[in-house]
């Protein structure tokens, strides 16, 4: 049994099978990441004036990885055109510098451009006076020089020029780019209001050190008296019997991961446990990834993480500000909950990156030997190949061509 | 026409050949690249899911007659397999029926028809019909049912995990969807992109066989019309999937990492504030799956008009009626598809201008939908008809999916739609288009083709008594409950409307709102006459298993004296499927031609 057509054109259609096939998957292509595009604008033109994180990408980068993708899709076609030669050798050459391109840009989208924003934090205060105090002026004093458009000043008062120039940053990225934000009116509201976010990272912070006791252990639970010592062994060797029969302290001061990890192994085996809070410890830290529940989070009565301390952006020292947890209503850091806009762009960019990835584990297999017997066995059908892939590949670039300009720069 | 053919015996010879050599039972069998049993692999996890799916709704039927008693028979059985929380004492819990309900409309749709209708027949099926010796990509056509099989078991799996399976209904709106704690709404998404991209390549492989391994002198003219049924309903599938597997990446990403896609500003669940940034659009969920939703509604009808049309030539020994109208009607019926999805959300507030465009563009696609079922309507007339089984079935396609569409034209009027929008009549309206539409088309294809398949034919009595069970009961379940809906009574209630009916002699002056204790009873009727067609379908699965080995062996590989390339094979169709060059001669359905030998002159047969 023989299908036909999958070498040699079809003549009354023009097409061989795979090609056919290929377009017709990529047609199916547009309409999912249409359906993404749709929902972009969708979300984009339904968003609260002020709430469309626009304007904090990297423009340079994101235009070089542009470049770096449109040079593999050049690369893929001239490959294909060596292959047509029956030159394997000159194919191998650009396929290995189309793979290159590829490689290069997921190392900047995944060591790069994400990670730098995993650690970028945008934080909202509970209430509009907080802020004010924080900047120890209002919005008049601090901004009354801005002009809408927010054109950069020329600040040579360094000193003096922290917030006005942390105002104007935000005002020129997030609100005046935002197409819904057009005025100096929506900006003062924000600030007024206290919704706008402050922007920075966290430079250190004071978290709990916590006091660890056990009250007592339930005989009834289910676990046998020896297993439970012996669980309660592995935290504390010498004390476990004494410890299990009267209860008492087993951490003094001691960090939250170890805290918890006891609090959890021992509740298996039936220990009722008590946690509090003996102090706070600064630590100098920029962490990863914090949301408002790690922030918030009790233990005996007291917030896991007392304070803040902020390091603005787009002040030239990276002014410091503390921020009391309390005062916190919503901690992310730029990853996909931080708002809409974050959650489309991870979503386009993450998909747009696994066809990346897919295209570059096709590309690698068809450079193996097992790839390579069947230009050994049929250079046509190899070539065949060879340009429905380049089909495919160009389609990749194509979304990045339009991902760019709606993710970085309108 | 006495004997099996010289060619079919050749073929055995052949097949037996080729089984020494090469293929084992697994590769045989089970990771099989061949069309027809990459077929009656999709056909058989269909027809087992369509049960599955009415057992489910055969137990919630019963929380809707009897609310709060234990359910007979299974009601223990479930209580042991799901646990004592969501049955208690065999008593079916409101979050159980919420399960039961998302999961009927779940497997019933994509689990159920979509594989038997569309990927069963069309994989069997139309590969024949155009001449060809398998589908474009044999390896890519394995893929699709593999990655179906695995959504499937994703699917059944969520009925076991803590909490249990889907429970926010087939069509998964957000916010609810989101935020309903347990994790079967989560296994629900994974299932669904595991289906979807099944339906892709599926969708993809279709297209291009048809395109492009027709026989020769198989011009678009030609194609049986069952083929251009599965060739628009691929294109619905190909384009119309991806917006929901986006959706269902978004609803996903909302459920793992917290993004907000599908949640407004200042939700509140359960009195307390979510933690999420807001700013997202529970319409844009709606706009998504309906996009899909409604085209899917074709994919449904399509493939079991086209098996109607071939049953209806081939049994009233004529061409079908407008040939050339119902493909042309079927390709309209394709593109319209994509532009009514809107007349589902009504009801969310979209704006009258939006609302009066849908219902526009809904009020057309009605015109394509009737040119084709008065096509086969005239294509009886004058016809010397057979009343063998599957022409029974196909004969009540007609008037069933006829009442299905008819109704749905008070849906389609946003002023009407109001009125009934989620209401028992919506229910009623589209399980006529699907239960006795579709699903008698399926069953008339497999009474049809099962012939070719096992080379015997099922029990004519069996079939009969299967017809007239499923055609009576399925209209003593639906019917009714259009007078339910029209008095009002709300889908999704597990005590079938009880606790809003107010049918209460003490309320006897509330009239507003208020069920009588007419429509309140109708419940009971329904509900028995759902389990009185579950006995209904036993025959059938009888049949099916009883007739591979014991029906009646066909005298020919034509049993149905048709006219199309499929009766062309040896009985059943070898690997490679046909044993003699196939060339094709003339229209799909040339019956009783003035002049003829025979009252059928099959396509490949050469004019004189």
């Amino acid at each position: 049994m023989e299908i036909p057509y999958t070498v040699k054109p079809r003549p009354d259609t023009g097409l061989y099978n795979a090609k056919l096939g290929i377009w017709l998957f990529l047609a199916s292509e547009v309409m999912l990441f249409g359906a993404l595009f749709s929902s972009y604008v969708l979300l984009r033109v339904g968003a609260e004036p002020g709430t469309w994180s626009m304007g904090l990408m990297d423009i340079y980068v994101g235009a070089g990885n542009t470049m770096v993708l449109i040079a593999s899709s050049m690369f893929v076609v001239l490959a294909w055109a060596q292959l047509k030669q029956g030159n394997l050798a000159g194919y191998k050459k650009w396929k290995w510098a189309t793979i290159a391109c590829a490689v290069l840009f997921l190392m900047v989208k995944w060591s790069y451009e994400w990670p730098s924003k995993f650690a970028h934090y945008d934080v909202w205060l509970n209430d509009a006076k907080v802020l004010h105090e924080k900047f120890e002026k209002g919005y008049h004093e601090t901004a009354s020089h801005i002009e809408p458009g927010g054109a950069a000043h020329d600040n040579t008062d360094a000193h003096d020029g922290d917030v006005e120039k942390y105002i104007e940053g935000i005002y020129t990225t997030r609100f005046f780019k935002e197409s819904s934000v057009t005025s100096e009116d929506e900006f003062k509201k924000a600030w007024e209001n206290g919704t706008l976010a402050l922007s920075g990272h966290i430079n250190s912070y004071e978290e709990a050190q916590i006091d660890f006791s056990i009250t007592r252990w339930k005989a009834d639970f289910g676990v046998s008296r020896a297993d439970a010592t012996k669980v309660l062994a592995k935290f504390s060797e010498d004390k476990a019997d004494k410890l299990l029969q009267d209860g008492g302290e087993l951490y003094e001061k001691t960090d939250y991961d170890t805290a918890k990890l006891a609090e959890y192994e021992l509740g298996q085996a039936g220990f009722t446990v008590a946690l509090s809070v003996a102090g706070y410890e600064t630590i100098k830290k920029h962490p990863w990834m914090w949301g408002t529940k790690r922030v918030n989070e009790d233990i005996g009565g007291k917030p896991r993480v007392k304070s803040l301390v902020f390091g603005l952006d787009e002040t030239q020292h990276h002014q410091e500000i503390t921020l009391d947890v309390g005062d916190i209503k919503r901690l992310s850091a730029y990853e996909p909950k931080h708002s809409t806009f974050f959650g489309i762009y991870y979503t386009i960019t993450g998909l747009h990156a696994l066809h990346v990835f897919g295209g570059i584990l096709i590309m690698l297999y068809n450079m193996l030997p097992v790839g390579l017997a069947l230009w050994h066995k049929d250079r046509e059908q190899y070539t065949n190949r060879i340009e429905t892939f380049g089909l495919f590949w160009h389609f990749v670039d194509l979304v990045w061509i339009f991902l760019f300009p709606i993710l970085y720069i309108l | 026409m006495s004997a099996i053919s010289e060619a079919a015996k050749t073929a055995e010879v052949i097949e037996e050949h080729h089984e020494h050599h090469e293929q084992s039972f697994w590769r045989t069998y089970i990771f099989s690249t061949d069309h027809k049993v990459i077929g009656i692999q999709y056909g058989f996890c269909g027809l087992a899911f369509l049960f599955f799916g009415f057992c489910l709704i055969a137990t919630m039927r019963w929380s809707m007659a009897y609310e709060g008693q234990p359910v007979p028979f299974v009601g223990p059985l479930i209580e042991a397999l799901l646990g004592n929380s969501v049955a208690p004492g065999g008593v079916m819990s409101a979050e159980l029926y919420n399960v039961f309900g998302a999961m009927h409309g779940t497997i019933m749709v994509f689990m159920g028809i979509v594989p038997a209708a569309f990927a069963a027949f069309g994989n069997y099926v139309v590969p024949l019909q155009i001449g060809a010796v398998d589908m474009a990509f044999p390896r890519l056509n394995m893929a699709s049912f593999w990655s179906f099989f695995l959504g499937c078991v994703i699917m059944t799996v969520s009925f076991f995990i803590p909490g249990g399976a889907a429970q926010a209904g087939w069509t998964s709106y957000s916010p609810l969807a989101s935020v309903i704690p347990t994790d079967g709404q989560t296994y629900w998404l994974i299932g669904m992109i595991m289906l979807i991209t099944s339906s892709l390549l599926g969708a993809v492989n279709f297209i291009v066989t048809i395109i492009n391994l027709r026989a020769p002198g198989m011009t678009w003219l030609r194609l049986p019309f069952f083929v251009w049924a599965q060739f628009v309903t691929a294109f619905l599938l190909l384009l119309a999937f991806p917006p929901l597997e986006a959706a269902g990446i978004m609803q996903l990403m909302d459920r793992v990492i917290e993004t907000s896609f599908f949640l407004p500003t200042g939700l509140v669940v359960g009195g307390q504030d979510v933690d999420v940034s807001g700013g997202g659009s529970p319409l844009l969920w709606q706009h998504l799956f309906w996009f899909l939703a409604h085209p899917e509604v074709y994919v449904l009808v399509l493939p079991g008009m086209g098996i109607v049309a071939e049953i209806i030539a081939n049994n009233t020994r004529k061409p079908i009626w407008g040939y050339k109208y119902l493909v042309g009607s079927v390709v309209v019926l394709g593109f319209l598809a994509f532009i009514v999805w809107a007349h589902h959300m009504y009801m969310t507030g979209m704006g009258t201008v939006i609302s009066a465009f849908f219902q526009t563009t809904t009020l057309i696609i009605s015109i394509p939908s009737i040119i084709i079922l008065t096509c086969l309507f005239i294509s009886l007339w004058g016809g010397s008809i057979r009343f063998n089984t599957p022409m029974l079935f196909a004969l009540a396609f007609l008037p069933m999916f006829g009442i299905g569409g008819l109704t749905g034209l008070p849906l389609g009027f946003n002023f009407s739609d109001v009125a009934l929008h989620d209401s028992y009549y919506v229910i009623a309206h589209f399980h006529y288009v699907v239960a006795p539409g579709t699903i008698f088309a399926i069953f008339a294809g497999v009474y049809y083709w099962f012939p070719k398949m096992t080379g015997r034919i099922m029990n004519e009595f069996l079939g009969r008594v299967h017809f007239w069970g499923s055609l009576i009961f399925m209209n003593l379940i639906f019917m009714p409950m259009f007078a339910q809906g029209m008095a009002g009574m709300s889908r999704r209630m597990s005590d079938g409307g009880a606790t809003y009916s107010l049918a209460n002699p003490d309320n006897a002056d509330i009239t507003v709102g208020a069920l009588g204790d007419t429509i309140m009873g109708l419940n009971v009727s329904i509900s028995a006459a759902a389990w009185a067609m579950l006995i209904a379908q036993l025959p059938f699965i009888f049949n099916l298993f009883w007739s591979v080995k014991h029906g009646e062996k066909v005298k020919s590989d034509n049993p149905w004296q048709a006219t199309t390339l499929e009766w062309e094979t040896p009985t059943p169709p070898p690997h490679g499927n046909f044993t003699k060059e196939i060339k094709v001669y003339r229209d799909p359905y040339e019956y009783s031609v003035p002049g003829a030998k025979e009252d059928f002159t099959p396509q490949a047969q050469p004019a004189k």
